[in-house]
């Protein structure tokens, strides 16, 4: 699971008002090259919710990305390479994500978050 | 590939949950009034049984038969700006994630067999309900949903999805959605499928109701010959005669309809068991289809050498989708097409 994937992801348990961003539960983490595409980065700013992002980066360990961001820092190289390393090239491949008000475990393995819900959440 | 361990660490959440996850007891009803008590985002029995189950347990033949791509949905793919996020709901085997190298693809599908093979490709992939998606609202330039909502066994369910899919976009954002039409090119293929002829409330019931029906055999599944449906036009035991002679129609003729042995009403006739033929040496010695078969979920086909499993459809009639999006207040209607005895609309949001 990719922190692209992470930004977007929202708990919908029953009764949930606001289910983002999810907890990250991190057992393992890899590193996969992936080519840096500046018209994708620039598109997606504007729906990143950053705080999220750079939590969740860190939490799986990488500190670069700065606390805040505006579009203006697009014009960076230097910014859009962590902003794609973080978005793209980091990948949970074992742990879980938390319902941020119920704590509501979604397991991820192999990369694969799964977000299915029991008959109990719906 | 660089791997970096950290066992332990969860900086986001700041308090400890408990990892129970309680399950209720089986009570599922899936018809329209039942399920405006329970939500429409409970899944009924049928599809857990002939469309859940099913595509877990053929995924890798199903995969197999599934690469080419549709000109159409391939179209589409294509004109989406440069840079843009393409939410597939119901991927399948991911066939269309990365049909646009210029595009970004996160894909998600109820069957974790099918997610799996995905992944293996490089997908970015969840395992979700299109009832329900878990995205934040807005989030993508446009969504897919290629052959999926007609595994929906309610108007209700199948309408949330169509929300969840314009949902997800941002304003502006796209929407394409492909159905199996009721109004088939090919008629020898629907000869193949079974009608669901019971009335809709009795399957529908779950474990525990006086109703419930246990065995698929109450459906009047005959072993007829049947072909694939993806069999590319090759056609065994088909029985000839001169109405029952394929037609390039869209629409459908009192002619027509006297050819199949089930004198099949299309103009009402929308619920099917569609067969999935899978080959002995696909199905696994234990597992998946020794329970389905032990279950009654399935059948042995020996002439075949197959295991025969039933997908549930709810075909869509023309003019159906338009009706399902009519009363949406943040989407238009910008395309719609019949193509491959398929219904197509493209959605746009507009708020």
């Amino acid at each position: 699971m990719r922190l692209l994937t992470h930004n977007m992801l929202s708990s919908n348990v029953k009764g949930v008002t606001n289910g983002f961003p999810l907890g990250i539960e991190v057992e393992k983490v890899v590193e996969k090259q992936v080519e840096l595409s500046a018209d994708f980065l620039i598109n997606i700013f504007s729906k990143i919710e950053w705080k999220a992002l750079v939590d969740a980066s860190r939490a799986v360990g990488y500190a670069e990305l700065p606390d805040q961001a505006d579009a203006s820092m697009l014009d960076s190289d230097e910014f859009l390479r962590k902003f794609h390393h973080a978005l793209l090239e980091l990948h949970l491949e074992e742990g879980a994500l938390l319902c941020p008000e119920t704590g509501r475990r979604f397991p991820v393995n192999k990369g694969i978050p799964n977000m299915l819900l029991h008959e109990d959440e719906v | 590939m660089r791997e970096i361990k950290v066992k332990g660490a969860s900086s986001i959440c700041s308090t400890n949950f408990s990892d129970e996850e309680t399950h209720a007891p089986q009570t599922e009803f899936g018809n329209d009034d039942q399920n405006s008590s329970l939500g429409v985002q409970f899944t009924p029995e049928i599809e857990k049984k002939y469309v859940h189950r099913v595509y877990d347990a053929i995924a890798p033949h199903f995969s197999s038969t599934r690469f080419a791509k549709w000109p159409k949905v391939a179209a589409f793919l294509s004109s989406l700006p440069l840079g843009s996020l393409v939410l597939d709901a119901g991927c399948g085997n991911g066939k269309y994630l990365g049909l646009n190298p210029g595009c970004f693809f996160i894909g998600c599908d109820i069957s974790l067999p099918l997610i799996k093979i995905c992944a293996d490709r490089g997908h970015e992939v969840l395992v979700a309900d299109a009832v329900n998606l878990p995205y934040r609202a807005g989030f993508g330039n446009a969504a897919i949903s290629i052959a999926v909502l007609h595994h929906l066994s309610t108007e209700s369910r199948r309408k949330k999805a169509i929300e969840e899919l314009v949902r997800v976009v941002k304003k502006g954002g796209l929407v394409l959605i492909t159905v199996w039409a009721v109004e088939q090119e090919d008629r020898a293929l629907v000869n193949k499928w079974t009608p669901i002829l019971e009335k809709y409330d009795e399957e529908w019931i779950g474990p525990g109701s006086p109703h419930e029906r246990s065995s698929p055999s109450s459906f009047k599944l005959e072993s007829i010959p049947e072909t694939e449906e993806n069999s590319l036009g090759h056609v065994r035991g088909f029985k000839e005669s001169s109405a029952g002679r394929l037609r390039e129609t869209t629409c459908q003729s009192e002619e027509d309809s006297a050819a199949s042995d089930n004198a099949r009403d299309v103009n009402n006739q929308q619920e099917y068991f569609v067969p999935w033929h899978l080959p002995y040496h696909r199905a696994e010695v234990s597992g998946a289809s020794a329970s389905a078969l032990a279950n009654g979920l399935a059948k042995k086909d020996d002439k075949k050498g197959a295991v025969v499993y039933n997908r549930y459809y709810h075909v869509f009639s023309e003019g159906e989708l338009e009706r399902l999006v009519s009363g949406m207040e943040n989407a238009v209607v910008v395309d719609r097409f019949f193509d491959k005895s398929n219904w197509c609309i493209i959605l746009e949001k507009t708020s």
